[in-house]
C-alpha cells in the first residue's frame, strides 16, 4: 500500500489495486473453479451437438422398423443394440436426445415468459395482483403436479410435443412467479429504484430496467435447475405413455419399451435409463455450480 | 385436547372440500367429450347413441353434473366404468386406496429410516469415508428418477440374482394380492421411498450438523451422558424439526411417485388405475381417482401436520 508519499490526487488518478469486475465475470471466474460443473457443461454441450447432428444424420433411420434383428445386442453394426422391434437404438437415442432438450429448453421458455412478468408484477404492485396470484399458486401447490400434467394432455387432447411443453409448464410456473415476486418485493425497497421512481421512470421501465436486470442471477439457477426437472417430467409422462406419440422416440418412451423385454434384452431399457440418469445429473450439477457462481450468499 | 379435536374437524371439512371442488373441475373439464370411451369399439352411430343414453351421458352437462355431485355426496357413489361395464367405481377406487396405501406407508418408512440413518451416520462421522460414500450416494439417488432405480432393482433381484430370491421379487405377471407379504412390497417401496430417502438425508445431515455445536449437546456430554444417548436423545430430536416440515411434500411426491413405480411393478393400485383408465378414456374412473388422490393427499398432510407437536412440543393446535 502507498501512502505517506502519494498524494490525494495521486490516488485518484491512480488505478485502484484490484481492476473493478462485473458480476458476470465473476461468476465465471468462481464457475470455472467448479470442476464438476465445468464436466458437466461439457457433457451438455456434447449432448446439445449429438441432437444437432441427430437433425441431419442418424446410423439409421431412427423410426425404420426391422434394420437389424430384433433384440440384438450392443455391438459393431448398432451401437447400442436394437429394439423389439428391430429398430436402431443409438438413433433413437439421438432423436430422444433432441425431445428432452427441445422440452426441456421451451418449457422453461414458457415458465419464463409467465413466471416472471407475474412475479414482477404482484411484487412491485402488491395490492390485489399480488394476493390473487398467491391464491392461485398455493391451489397449485395443494395439487400433485403429475397429475395435474395428465389431467391436463387429455383435456387438450392432441398428442404432440406442444401438449407436453404446456402441461408441463403448467405444473412449473409458479416456481418461477414466486421466486421473481420475491426478489422483486426486496428490490423494489432499494435506493435505485427509488431514484428512478422519483425522476418519473414508468413502472415498465423500472422493472424491465432496474429490477428484472438485478433479479437475473437467481432466475438463470432457476431455470438452469428447472430443465432436468421438465425432462424428468417429460420422461415420466413418456414412460406411462401419455408422451410424445410413436413413432417419435422419447427415452421415456424407449425405458417403457424396454420394460417389457428387461428379461431377454435389458439393453433396451438400459441405453436410455442411463442416458436419462447423467443428463439429469449433469444439470442438476451445473444448477448448483450456477448458483454457487452467481449467488454466493445462498450457498449450502 | 379439544383444540386438536376442533383442528382435526376443521381440516377433515376442508379436505372433503377440496375432494369435492377437484372432483367438479375434473368432471366438466373432462365431460367436453362424450363417448371417447366407445372410440376403440367401433359402434354403430345408433349404438354409440343407445350406450351414451344408457350411460346418461346425452343429457345436458348440468343435469349430470347435478346428478353425479347427488350420488357423491349422498351415496359416496362415483358411477360406473364405462370402459369395464358394470364395475362400480367407490370400492374399486376404496380397494386400490388400500394397496397404494400399503406401498406408500412402506416407502415412507424406508424414507425416514433410511434418510436419517444416512444423515445421522454422515454428520457423526463428518469427512470420513463413510460420510463422503453416503453423501455420493445421496446426490445419485436424487438425480436418477425413481422408474430407473426401478428398473436396476427389478434387473438385480428379478434377474441377476434369480436364484437367490426365487424371482419373488419379479412382478411381470401381477401382484398376488397378498397383503401384507412384506417380500413382496419391500423392492417396489424402496424404488418408491430411495430418491426421498436422499433428500431427507442430506437434509438431516445440515441440520445434525448444526445442532451437533450447540451448547445443550455439549452439556449433555459434560454431564456424562452416553454418546447414543446425546445423539438420538438430544441431538436428533432437535434435528428432526426440519425434517418433519418437509414429511408433507414428501408425502405428496411418494404419492405421485406410485403412479410410476405401480406401472413398472403391476401393482394393482390407485396410480396404474389411473394411468389405465386415462389411456381407455374411461373418464369416469379418472374422476373417481383423482378424487380419491386429493383425499388421500389431504388425510396424509393432516397426519403429518399431526406428528409435528410430539416431535416438537412447541407447536400447539
Amino acid at each position: 500500500m502507498a501512502t505517506s508519499a502519494t498524494t490525494v490526487d495521486q490516488l485518484i488518478a491512480a488505478p485502484v489495486a484490484r481492476a473493478q469486475i462485473g458480476l458476470w465475470q465473476d461468476a465465471w471466474r468462481r464457475l470455472r473453479r467448479n470442476r464438476l460443473a465445468l464436466v458437466s457443461a461439457a457433457y451438455l454441450i456434447g449432448l446439445v451437438v449429438v441432437a444437432l447432428v441427430g437433425i441431419v444424420y442418424t446410423p439409421y433411420p431412427y423410426a425404420h422398423e426391422g434394420v437389424g434383428l430384433p433384440y440384438m445386442g450392443p455391438g459393431a453394426g448398432h451401437l447400442l443394440g436394437t429394439d423389439q422391434a428391430g429398430r436402431d437404438i443409438f438413433s433413437r437415442i439421438m432423436i430422444g436426445a433432441q425431445v428432452s432438450l427441445i422440452v426441456g429448453l421451451a418449457t422453461q421458455a414458457v415458465v419464463l415468459a409467465v413466471g416472471v412478468p407475474l412475479g414482477l408484477m404482484a411484487g412491485y404492485f402488491r395490492g390485489w395482483i399480488d394476493t390473487a396470484l398467491s391464491f392461485v399458486i398455493s391451489v397449485f401447490y395443494g395439487i400433485p403436479d403429475i397429475l395435474v400434467a395428465m389431467i391436463l394432455i387429455v383435456l387438450i387432447g392432441k398428442p404432440g410435443l406442444g401438449t407436453i411443453i404446456i402441461a408441463i409448464a403448467a405444473t412449473r410456473w409458479m416456481d418461477m412467479a414466486r421466486l421473481t415476486r420475491g426478489q422483486t418485493l426486496s428490490l423494489r425497497e432499494r435506493e435505485f429504484v427509488e431514484a428512478s421512481r422519483s425522476s418519473g421512470g414508468r413502472p415498465a421501465k423500472i422493472l424491465f430496467g432496474h429490477v428484472l436486470p438485478n433479479a437475473l442471477g437467481p432466475i438463470i439457477v432457476q431455470a438452469t435447475l428447472g430443465i432436468p426437472a421438465a425432462i424428468l417430467f417429460e420422461a415420466f409422462l413418456s414412460f406411462l405413455g401419455l408422451g410424445v406419440p410413436s413413432p417419435t422416440p422419447s427415452w421415456g418412451s424407449m425405458a417403457a419399451d424396454g420394460i417389457h423385454a428387461i428379461r431377454i434384452a435389458p439393453h433396451i431399457v438400459l441405453a436410455p435409463a442411463i442416458g436419462l440418469s447423467i443428463t439429469l445429473m449433469a444439470f442438476n450439477f451445473l444448477g448448483d455450480g450456477l448458483r454457487d457462481a452467481l449467488d454466493p450468499r445462498q450457498r449450502r | 385436547m379439544r383444540g386438536t379435536l376442533l383442528y382435526v374437524g376443521q381440516r377433515t371439512l376442508l379436505i372433503a372440500f377440496t375432494a369435492l371442488a377437484v372432483s367438479s373441475i375434473v368432471f366438466i373439464g373432462i365431460h367436453r367429450l362424450p363417448g371417447d370411451a366407445f372410440v376403440s369399439e367401433r359402434l354403430r352411430p345408433s349404438q354409440q347413441a343407445a350406450l351414451l343414453h344408457q350411460y346418461g351421458l346425452d343429457r345436458p352437462l348440468f343435469v349430470q353434473y347435478r346428478d353425479f355431485m347427488t350420488n357423491l355426496v349422498l351415496h359416496g357413489d362415483l358411477g360406473e366404468s364405462i370402459a369395464n361395464r358394470g364395475v362400480r367405481i367407490t370400492p374399486l377406487v376404496l380397494r386400490e386406496a388400500t394397496v397404494s396405501g400399503e406401498i406408500g406407508f412402506a416407502a415412507l418408512v424406508f424414507t425416514v429410516g433410511l434418510g436419517l440413518l444416512f444423515g445421522v451416520t454422515g454428520a457423526i462421522r463428518q469427512n470420513s469415508w463413510v460420510d463422503y460414500a453416503l453423501s455420493a450416494t445421496s446426490v445419485v439417488g436424487f438425480s436418477m428418477p425413481n422408474f430407473v432405480i426401478a428398473t436396476f432393482l427389478l434387473l438385480l433381484f428379478g434377474i441377476w440374482l434369480e436364484n437367490v430370491t426365487g424371482g419373488n421379487f419379479f412382478y411381470e405377471i401381477g401382484w398376488s394380492g397378498t397383503y401384507g407379504n412384506l417380500g413382496e412390497i419391500l423392492v417396489p417401496a424402496f424404488a418408491l421411498g430411495f430418491p426421498y430417502a436422499s433428500f431427507v438425508a442430506r437434509l438431516t445431515r445440515a441440520s445434525m450438523l448444526e445442532v451437533i455445536r450447540q451448547d445443550y449437546i455439549r452439556t449433555a456430554r459434560a454431564k456424562g451422558l452416553a454418546e447414543q444417548v446425546v445423539i438420538v436423545r438430544h441431538a436428533l430430536r432437535n434435528a428432526l424439526i426440519p425434517v418433519v416440515t418437509i414429511l408433507g411434500p414428501l408425502v405428496v411426491g411418494i404419492i405421485t411417485g406410485s403412479v410410476v413405480i405401480e406401472n413398472i411393478f403391476g401393482i394393482p393400485g390407485l396410480g396404474k388405475e389411473f394411468v389405465q383408465s386415462i389411456l381407455n378414456r374411461d373418464y369416469n374412473i379418472v374422476i373417481g381417482v383423482f378424487t380419491g388422490y386429493a383425499a388421500m393427499i389431504g388425510l396424509a398432510n393432516l397426519i403429518v401436520d399431526l406428528v409435528y407437536p410430539l416431535i416438537d412440543p412447541r407447536i400447539r393446535y
